[in-house]
């Protein structure tokens, strides 16, 4: 069980001992107001019972007051609502009853006092001594009548007594008439009720009164309420004997009516100074009860008000912890209905608004996320995609960037996207030159354009085709989206195709009138020749010649095209390529020993699947073009290397042929292997561009670069077997599909 | 309505006792107050209290009389048994009560029983109150119903409060009254 619960649970028992307090007390006075006697034995109990009431109602009252106090410190919601109403209702409270009680005091001093009044008391006084008056009248007026009675009776004795007795008690109705002999023995007795005992003797104040020489009168009153008389009077007897030793009582009735009356201003009078006893406890009483009935209704209306308001501020902060829930996102957040009243109309509300949030909100969600699979999937293509995409703005902040873009520009936008692309680290020249392009075309307030854009680069120049538009959503203002490719490649191939026709052409048209043009040359010759003279001879001789020559450097030259425009005829084989190369370079060391010639060959290389006879041509053009380019260099050397690369899953041989040359020129490293692109002054043209040709051919590439220490460098990469030239194809059809689009 | 009024009058008597009492000092009714002596006799078969107890007197209670005041006189006696592991067991309560006014009219102190069946006036209080000290041959139990085992403890004990007065408003104002006193109680063990 934890601490909430323990509290809880004490809290609960703690109202229900106040209140088991309260109802015991309650009986137990109930029933001790039935008799007094029963109250002074429980009030130990009832004092007890009230006073654990008293403590578990201020234990309670206690607590509610440290909650209030704690939640207005804490700042907790609803807490300063719930400290002014209760300081309301306590205001409200305490102002009617302080006057209320105020009143009351007043009230009860009054009201007692009033009971007590002066002509109260002294009308009852008078009362008394009207009545002790009337009495006092019959009791002197007996007492003569008992005293001449007494006088009647000297030295009367016997029967004569008896008589005597008789007609006095028969004349003045009196109840009793006895006559006490010397020893207060009755001696005689006249009675209106027959006697059933000895008469009583003679009470000791008769005889004390009598002994001093006075009559005795007394009134009594009896329980029935009436009152009676007692005269007493010594009988003067003659004989010394009984001289002055014997008296006569005579007991008198007093009339009904007025004994009634004088019991009613007796009762009147008891009553009175019974209460009047009472009169200042009393009023200490009724004011003490009065103020604790005022301190209880104060603390229970208090306890109300507290109470009061926890209730009405509850759905308060149930409604404000409900909004801080929803303002954190918790939009399921729904509020017990605890009235129907105008809170739980809030409360239904604040439960409708909830829902309709969390519909909404649930809606949202199932956007974002098709937004998101939308930009994933997006991301996806553009990341497949072989085309280069960047987004960005003016101030050329990049938003998006895909792999593509970054690899035709010979950069890296990895987690470049929110940063300034002039700040990118610049990995290439052409990167640097396309930011700079961008930037220019951006600032100048064009943001639509589609142009091929030329790239420096080492390994020649690139050729873009870039394409920039604007976003249109609002939201991207001033960004725009440029898209671009390389199609340096698909230049080629058209300048390849278009050389191709030419080659195909002038092989055609060219090649067919050459042999006539030799063969009418020479003729002319050998029909002239014989006839002229000398000098005419020899100049024929020279013409012819000349013609001649120059007919078979025009079939060189067009063989040369036909090589190159002939169509792919090739007849794979497999053989050693490092034995290939070394038989090549013995050839050209024999031809031209000025040349060094240097072999490095993997040892490892196996055997490629290629067409031999062109493999050696694309050998024999690239050492005749470095032996060439040696000329006139001393200590000139190519080097021929072979080596295995593996990429894409494709296992590829590699020449490489460099020299120590003056290398390419720049301007021409970007058309290197176009038909007639030559740095030698007879050179056709060809050389390289049919060895691209034949490379090709085979499914590989070349490249060609200037070495950093001096020369040339051609690198001609050639797949292993038949395998691995499809798996290049693949690379080279996805190339070929991005030149497509491009 | 009875009940409603009294459970009304119990609910201000609860307010009031939350209170603390009073000091209640002996100052009205000062004086020698005491049983002097007390003791039982059985008389064919019937037990008989006769005790003699001593009253205060004092010029407050004379006062007291002449401004109409009741007196009431109480004699406690009990009989109860002991009870070794429990409380004692009571085998008779009871109380003698008797009212002493001083009577307007006539001027003599009126004694009479609490049903007012029995007076008997006296022409001063000295009187009256001997009267009332002197308990002879009271008889206050039949010996067959002493049950249980002997010996049975017999405790007298005297009170005297201002009486006439409802006992609700006696009990509201038991706090502040100083005109109710009790003795000791007078104890003795009963055998067979």
């Amino acid at each position: 069980m934890d601490a909430d619960s323990i509290r809880r649970y004490g809290v609960r028992i703690l109202t229900a001992a106040a209140f088991t307090a309260g109802i015991l007390a309650l009986l137990l006075l109930a029933r001790s107001v039935e008799n007094s006697a029963q109250f002074s034995r429980w009030q130990p109990w009832i004092l007890l019972v009230n006073i654990l009431g008293a403590i578990a109602l201020m234990v309670l009252l206690a607590r509610k007051f440290w909650q209030l106090y704690r939640d207005y410190r804490d700042h907790v919601p609803g807490s300063r609502l719930a400290m002014r109403t209760v300081l309301m209702f306590g205001a409200l409270v305490i102002a009617p009853l302080v006057i209320v009680y105020l009143f009351s005091l007043d009230f009860i001093n009054r009201g007692i006092d009033s009971w007590f009044r002066v002509e109260i008391k002294q009308g009852l006084n008078d009362a008394v001594v009207l009545s002790r008056s009337a009495l006092d009248l019959r009791l002197r007026e007996q007492a003569r009548r008992t005293e001449i009675f007494a006088r009647a009776l000297r030295d009367l004795q016997g029967p004569e007594l008896l008589q005597r007795l008789e007609e006095e008690r028969r004349a003045t109705e009196a109840r009793q008439i006895t006559v006490y002999d010397a020893y207060g023995r009755a001696s005689a007795v006249s009675s209106a009720t027959p006697l059933l005992q000895q008469p009583a003797p003679s009470p000791p104040e008769v005889t004390l009164q009598l002994a001093a020489g006075r009559s005795y009168v007394s009134l009594n009153s009896l329980a029935n309420g009436q009152y009676s008389i007692e005269t007493a009077a010594p009988i003067a007897d003659s004989v010394a004997a009984h001289a002055g030793r014997r008296y006569v009582l005579i007991h008198y009735e007093v009339p009904q009516e007025l004994s009634a009356l004088a019991e009613g201003v007796q009762r009147t009078s008891s009553q009175y100074g019974d209460l009047s006893a009472v009169r200042e406890p009393l009023k200490i009483s009724f004011r003490l009860t009065l103020t604790l009935v005022v301190l209880l209704t104060l603390l229970a209306a208090i306890y109300g008000a507290i109470y009061s308001a926890q209730r009405l501020t509850r759905p308060v902060q149930d409604l404000i912890a409900g909004t801080r829930a929803v303002g954190k996102g918790e939009l399921g957040t729904r509020l017990p209905l605890s009235s129907r009243d105008e809170m739980g109309l809030l409360v239904h509300s604040f439960n409708d608004m909830t829902k309709r949030l969390r519909r909404a909100s649930e809606e949202a969600m199932r956007s974002r996320q098709a937004v998101e699979r939308e930009r994933e999937r997006l991301a996806i293509i553009l990341s497949r995609l072989s085309t280069g995409v960047i987004v960005t703005d003016r101030e050329l902040t990049l938003h998006v960037a895909n792999q593509s873009a970054g690899n035709i520009l010979g950069g890296s936008f990895d987690a470049a996207v929110g940063q300034h692309l002039t700040q990118l680290p610049r990995g290439s020249a052409r990167f640097a030159t396309f930011i700079a392009e961008l930037r220019s075309r951006l600032s100048s307030g064009t943001d639509e354009w589609r142009e091929q854009l030329k790239l420096p680069g080492e390994a020649g120049e690139r050729v873009l085709l870039w394409a920039c538009t604007r976003l249109p959503d609002e939201r991207e203002q001033g960004r725009v989206v440029i898209v671009f490719d390389d199609i340096t490649a698909l230049l080629a191939a058209q300048r390849d195709a278009a050389w191709g026709e030419v080659a195909r052409r002038l092989a055609h048209e060219i090649k067919n009138p050459l042999t006539p043009i030799q063969l009418s040359a020479e003729r002319l010759r050998r029909k002239l020749l014989g006839g002229m003279n000398a000098e005419d001879a020899q100049l024929l001789e020279r013409a012819t010649h000349t013609i001649v020559a120059q007919v078979d450097a025009m079939k060189q030259m067009v063989n040369a095209f036909s090589e190159y425009a002939r169509a792919p005829d090739m007849k794979l084989q497999h053989f050693n390529l490092n034995q290939l190369v070394t038989e090549v370079a013995e050839l050209y060391r024999v031809q031209d020993p000025s040349t060094e010639i240097r072999l490095d060959l993997d040892g490892g290389l196996p055997e490629i699947e290629a067409d031999r006879g062109r493999v050696r041509q694309i050998l024999a053009n690239l050492i005749t073009n470095g032996i060439e380019a040696l000329a006139g260099v001393a200590g000139g050397c190519v080097e021929i290397s072979t080596l295995q690369q593996r990429a894409e899953g494709a296992a590829s041989a590699v020449i490489c042929v460099r020299d120590n040359g003056p290398g390419f020129r720049k301007e021409m490293l970007g058309r290197l292997f176009d038909p007639y692109v030559s740095g030698k002054p007879r050179g056709t043209g060809l050389g390289l561009a049919i060895v691209k040709r034949i490379v090709e051919e085979h499914g590989g590439r070349v490249e060609a670069e200037n070495r950093p220490e001096g020369g040339a460098s051609i690198l001609v990469f050639l797949p292993v077997s038949d395998q691995d030239r499809a798996l290049l194809a693949g690379g080279e059809r996805r190339m070929e599909m991005r030149r497509e689009r491009a | 309505m009875q009940t409603i009024s009294r459970i009304g009058v119990a609910a201000l008597l609860l307010v009031a006792l939350a209170a603390p009492r009073g000091v209640r000092s002996a100052g009205s009714l000062a004086g020698d107050f005491q049983v002097r002596s007390a003791f039982v006799v059985v008389d064919h078969g019937v037990l008989q209290l006769s005790a003699h107890v001593e009253y205060p007197i004092n010029d407050r209670i004379r006062s007291a009389l002449r401004d109409g005041v009741t007196l009431a006189f109480d004699l406690d006696v009990t009989i109860s048994r002991h009870r070794r592991l429990w409380v004692d067991a009571t085998v008779l309560e009871m109380t003698l009560r008797r009212e002493l006014t001083l009577h307007a009219v006539t001027g003599r102190y009126v004694l009479r029983d609490e049903a007012g069946v029995e007076q008997e006036s006296f022409p001063t209080l000295e009187a009256a109150l001997d009267q009332l000290g002197r308990i002879e041959d009271l008889p206050i139990l039949v010996e067959s119903q002493l049950r249980g085992e002997a010996p049975w403890q017999i405790a007298v004990r005297a009170g005297v409060r201002r009486g006439r007065m409802p006992d609700a408003l006696r009990a509201l104002v038991f706090w502040t009254d100083d005109w109710h006193r009790t003795t000791d109680w007078y104890t003795w063990m009963l055998t067979p």
